[in-house]
């Protein structure tokens, strides 16, 4: 890996966890929803990789933000279990068997199988975190609501995210 | 071995994640006051419940020990039991002991049989002659027929040999309450003047006319009023008071009967 990927893969760290201490995490829309949006950039980690790596940046990723928010453990851990299944979920929606780097976006994997992908990663996410931060568990009606308002807002921002960011890296013609 | 280490080396990122997850899982129920109190109370009750299962294991185990233990406990209770239930006994009877009644504990009973006969453990040693009569803390039970010195026998209201002399309680229409066999719950007063204002439901007491009962022992409540053909008397039916099924304690009325009342029906008799 080399230091500028190193250095932009930190700042996008930064970048995310900012968002989410200062941004997302004051948000509750309806009551239930809030998005958590940093799952986009384990979302975004291409095949070329290492599997402890990956762990590890999402590992630090959670922690940032858990330490911030005042919630130690929370998001480290749903972030390093998402970061465990991200590249069996990537190959899930890739159907070529490909051998070069492949970034997960929408042009990489296509649109629809990019929209799934990032929605079950939001979903096994986001089940891990509520159930996680609800304990003890009591009312899972609530714990369900809570995980779908969430899932569809994270979904949201992050199809904004693929639309206004990815693209402009890879101009196509 | 060498696969062995390959294996370690190429899947180390799964020993990282378990690492990862540990820690993050340490922090968090470590720190967060909710979930570690979540924590705390499910191993409480984890360990509750192995505690438990152990103590049913262990008790198991020591059951005979524990039935010995109780079988001797046992016997002591009951030599207790024997001893308080004699002293009660004496108790009782000394409580309700008093001018004119003896108290006498029924020793044999029968209910069944078309003629049935109480014995009681009270003779002519504390006072009982025969024709006094015998009652219960809910009323009349019969008669005393024969007493021995330390035992008598008592002609109960279920014995054809019987006869009561008894009363509508509150009026003065009276008749002898008999009894022909078969139910032990009631008797029969059969020749109750014919007009006598008996519904069903009075109460049926003594009458106190001869010595053997006071007045106003209770007998019974009227089951059914039927008018005889011969147009002179009713026939009423009484359901006891006594459940004579279940006789403990028996009072003798032990009032001597007063020797005038004798001394005159033997000059009417002459």
């Amino acid at each position: 890996m080399g230091t500028v990927s190193f250095i932009r893969r930190l700042m996008t760290l930064v970048l995310l966890a900012a968002l989410q201490i200062f941004f997302f995490n004051r948000i509750a829309l309806f009551g239930y929803a809030t998005p958590l949006f940093y799952i986009w950039m384990i979302a975004r980690f291409d095949s070329s990789m290492s599997r402890s790596g990956i762990l590890l940046w999402a590992f630090f990723l959670g922690l940032v933000i858990d330490v911030f928010s005042g919630t130690p453990g929370l998001n480290s851990a749903s972030a390093t279990l998402l970061a465990m299944f991200q590249p069996g979920l990537v190959k899930l929606f890739v159907s070529m068997d490909r051998h070069d780097v492949l970034v997960p976006g929408s042009d990489s994997m296509g649109g629809r199988p990019f929209a799934g992908y990032l929605l079950l990663m939001a979903t096994i996410h986001h089940t891990v975190y509520f159930i996680l931060r609800s304990i003890p568990l009591g009312d899972w009606t609530v714990l369900v609501l809570k995980v779908v308002f969430s899932v569809v807002m994270t979904f949201i921002l992050m199809t904004v995210a693929e639309h206004s960011f990815s693209n402009t890296g890879s101009k196509r013609s | 071995m060498r696969s062995l280490l390959d294996f370690i080396v190429r899947h180390s990122y799964v020993f990282l994640f378990v690492l990862l997850e540990t820690l993050s899982l340490i922090l968090l129920f470590g720190f967060n006051d909710r979930q570690k109190e979540a924590y705390l109370t499910s191993a409480n009750s984890l360990s509750g419940t192995l505690y438990e299962w152990r103590t049913g294991v262990e008790q198991y185990f020591g059951l005979r020990k524990e039935n010995a233990t109780l079988v001797r406990e046992n016997a002591r209770l009951r030599s207790l039991l024997y001893d308080l239930s004699d002293s009660l006994d004496s108790a009782t009877e000394r409580s309700m002991s008093s001018d004119g009644v003896v108290v006498a504990r029924v020793i044999d009973n029968s209910v069944r049989k078309d003629d049935n006969y109480i014995t009681i453990d009270k003779g002519r040693n504390h006072g009982i002659a025969q024709g006094m009569g015998v009652y219960s803390s809910d009323g009349v039970v019969g008669i005393v027929m024969a007493a021995g010195r330390k035992y008598s026998v008592i002609l109960p209201v279920l014995n054809g040999s019987t006869s009561i002399s008894c009363k509508v309680k509150g009026s003065d229409s009276f008749g002898f309450l008999e009894w022909n066999g078969g139910d032990p719950y009631m008797a029969q007063i059969k020749d109750m003047p014919y007009h006598s204002s008996v519904d069903i439901g009075d109460t049926i007491v003594t009458t106190g006319f001869t010595s053997v009962f006071p007045e106003n022992i209770p007998v019974g409540t009227v089951a059914k009023v039927e008018h005889m053909k011969n147009g002179y008397t009713l026939r009423v039916n009484v359901n006891l008071a006594v459940d004579m099924s279940d006789l403990r304690w028996v009072y003798i009325h032990s009032r001597t009967r007063d020797a005038e009342i004798d001394e005159l029906f033997k000059q009417v008799k002459d």
